[in-house]
């Protein structure tokens, strides 16, 4: 298998296209903190200090956690924030400014969904184009079941996936660095009870751990798709479509219990921690049990269809 | 050549939609035996091929090689074959190389030895570090038959494999097929439309017509030895053979006579001591085309020829 698995790799970057999605990453990762430091150094200073800037978030906190609607997850969140806000005003702990590698860090993981669409494309394209070069049939006449060929793409994919994601941070870290450096502050955490001081590289793992699970979903359904029709550009096209639509559908479909069963509703798992729930009522175990039910759907339909089909391209 | 079976096929079927597209088909390959697979377009060549390969699933009947399923034990089946299929693809971005080593890493004790060996014996050895998608048909078809021979295999498929190469690569890839027969005992499985090309690659010619195997014959069988002889005034010879106390068929502008060769000098001074002017005189073989063009009928073989 792992001898598949190194085919599989050094396939993927023997094409253009990968080195050039690499680049692209970084060159998009690069423009976003130049954008930033050019828009901070033209901008007029803010009108507000941090403590200000504190204070109305304890107030937006406060309100949140009047409204009835509001899950379990979203009502310790938002616990969490009134907490961390009155201690940095008690103890006059500054919290990072948005221009600082701690900040960048932090909200990397929304830098993400690029690693998303990337793997798309790969996913899609793995199976397909065996398809449309022809090269199926080398690859199936070998003592390999076809299983493990499957398998051996599949993982290559989230290997890629995996590889993408640490690219971005590294970059992220590397410009934020380099455009801004390290500011003053402290990174503060809620842990239920009192406000202590954390981890901003643990908690900026743990937010793309769980993001990564969209980026893991939308690949494995763009597999799925490239294996089934055999064609990558109507795989990549769906996918793509259904990355953004999908989740639109959320805020459609809210009113009506399906919603609950509903893949989108499931792939952001940093909802849970970051208070933005559209449906507020769901929690963590119910989208793992969800993404997992998918995952599975997804995996038996592209493993049955690539071990069944006979190959005559 | 050792006689021994290497490759069942048992009652193959293959019906795709209401289609049989083969119909319970049976033959034996042996060890150090090139078997020729002729039919007219269509008839199910490449679908039979498919099927031994495992690209395919037979609808019934099984194939057995090194008495191994291809069914049930599809790794055990597959492990000492190589294949050609129609024109072998590879991966263009990549160095024929690296093509090469991909394939090597599929197949269990593939050393890079081994992959020298073959790139030599397919002799790429000068442009086999650029990419694929810069090759040629014919180096394209080398590569293909160097990837074929990486595992050593004991039996060999091929579904074309000539489409693309000059005369001299013909003649080369011929060659070289027969020494991996005679020297490896390897059998190989041939589909052509190449009549002649079969004819003087293959020890056995499997013929097939609307998915049914019609005939499998040898070649070289002993023929009749038969002269065609072609002389001047044409009747006055066929007078003179006839005395001689030869049976005369008239074939194109002459005769052909059924006759050993020792008794060619013989009628040939009688001939011209009758007076007769001689314009030709040589042996005369039926070729494959013939004999094909008689087992499957004129049509079809027309409408193979025109596609
Ligand atoms: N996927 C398919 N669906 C339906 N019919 C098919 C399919 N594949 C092949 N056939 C039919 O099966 C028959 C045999 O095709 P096959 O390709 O095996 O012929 P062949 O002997 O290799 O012909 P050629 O000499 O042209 O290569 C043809 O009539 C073809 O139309
Ligand atoms: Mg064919």
């Amino acid at each position: 298998m792992l001898k598949l698995i190194q085919n599989e790799w050094m396939k993927l970057w023997s094409k253009k296209a990968t080195w050039i999605m690499a680049v692209l990453l970084i060159v998009i990762l690069l423009a976003n903190a130049g954008i930033t430091k050019w828009i901070e150094s033209t901008s007029p200073a803010p009108e507000m200090d941090w403590q200000e800037m504190e204070m109305m978030n304890l107030a937006s906190a406060e309100d949140q956690l009047q409204n009835p609607d509001i899950g379990p997850a979203q009502q310790d969140y938002y616990e969490g924030q009134a907490a961390i806000a009155e201690y940095r005003l008690a103890n006059d702990a500054e919290p990072f400014k948005v221009e600082s590698l701690q900040q960048q860090v932090l909200d990397g993981h929304m830098m993400l969904s690029l690693v998303t669409l990337f793997t798309v494309i790969v996913g899609a394209g793995i199976v397909a184009s065996e398809f449309s070069q022809g090269t199926i049939k080398m690859l199936l006449t070998r003592p390999v079941k076809r299983w493990k060929i499957l398998t051996s793409k599949y993982i290559t994919t989230m290997l890629f996936a995996l590889l993408f994601a640490i690219l971005t941070f590294v970059s992220i870290a590397l410009f934020s660095w380099i455009f801004f450096g390290v500011g003053d502050g402290a990174f503060l955490v809620w842990n239920g009870s009192e406000v202590v001081e954390g981890s901003y590289w643990a908690e900026a793992l743990k937010l793309s751990v769980l993001s990564l699970a969209s980026t893991w979903m939308i690949g494995t359904f763009a597999f799925m798709l490239g294996t089934v029709f055999r064609s990558s550009s109507l795989a990549i096209g769906v996918s793509i479509f259904l990355m953004f639509v999908g989740v639109q559908l959320v805020f459609l479909l809210q009113r009506f219990e399906i919603v609950k069963y509903y893949l989108f509703t499931h792939t952001d798992l940093t909802q849970f921690y970051t208070g933005f729930m559209p449906i507020p009522d769901i929690t963590m175990a119910m989208s793992l049990i969800v993404l997992t039910v998918y995952f599975l759907v997804f995996m038996v339909i592209s493993y049955w269809t690539f071990s069944k089909r006979d190959v005559t391209a | 050549m050792s006689n021994e079976k290497i490759v069942e096929i048992r009652k193959l079927s293959k019906t795709i939609g209401k289609k049989q597209i083969i119909k319970n088909l049976n033959l034996d390959l042996h060890k150090g035996e090139i078997t020729g697979f002729l039919g007219p377009n269509g008839a199910g060549k490449t679908t039979t091929i498919r099927m031994m390969v495992g690209l395919m699933k037979p609808t019934q009947g099984d194939i057995l090689i090194g008495g191994k399923s291809i069914r049930t034990d599809f790794e055990g089946s597959i492990e000492k074959v190589g294949v050609i299929v129609e024109n072998p693809e590879m991966y263009k971005f990549m160095s024929g190389y690296k093509n090469l080593v991909h394939f090597a890493r599929m197949h269990k004790g593939v050393t890079k030895a081994r992959i020298d060996e073959v790139i030599q014996q397919v002799g790429m050895q000068n442009r086999i570090k650029e990419k694929v998608g810069s090759y040629s048909l014919g180096m394209r078809q080398r590569l293909g038959l160097a990837q074929a021979l990486l595992n050593n295999p004991e039996f060999l498929i091929l579904d074309e494999p000539t489409n693309g190469l000059d005369p001299a690569g013909i003649r080369e890839f011929r060659m070289y097929l027969r020494k991996v027969a005679r020297e490896n005992d390897v059998a190989i499985f041939v589909s052509s439309h190449l009549l002649s090309e079969i004819e003087l690659l293959c020890d056995r010619i499997a013929i097939i017509q609307n998915g049914e195997l019609i005939d499998i014959k040898n070649v070289n069988e002993h023929q009749q030895s038969r002269y065609y002889i072609e002389a001047k005034p044409a009747e006055q010879a066929k007078q003179v053979l006839e005395e001689i106390g030869f049976t005369v068929h008239p074939h194109e502008n002459g005769y052909l006579i059924d006759t050993e060769p020792e008794h060619i000098p013989g009628a040939i001074k009688l001939l011209t001591a009758a007076g007769v002017d001689l314009y030709a005189v040589q042996p005369h073989r039926t070729t494959l085309e013939d004999q094909f063009l008689e087992m499957t009928g004129g049509g079809e073989i027309a409408q193979a020829h025109t596609k």
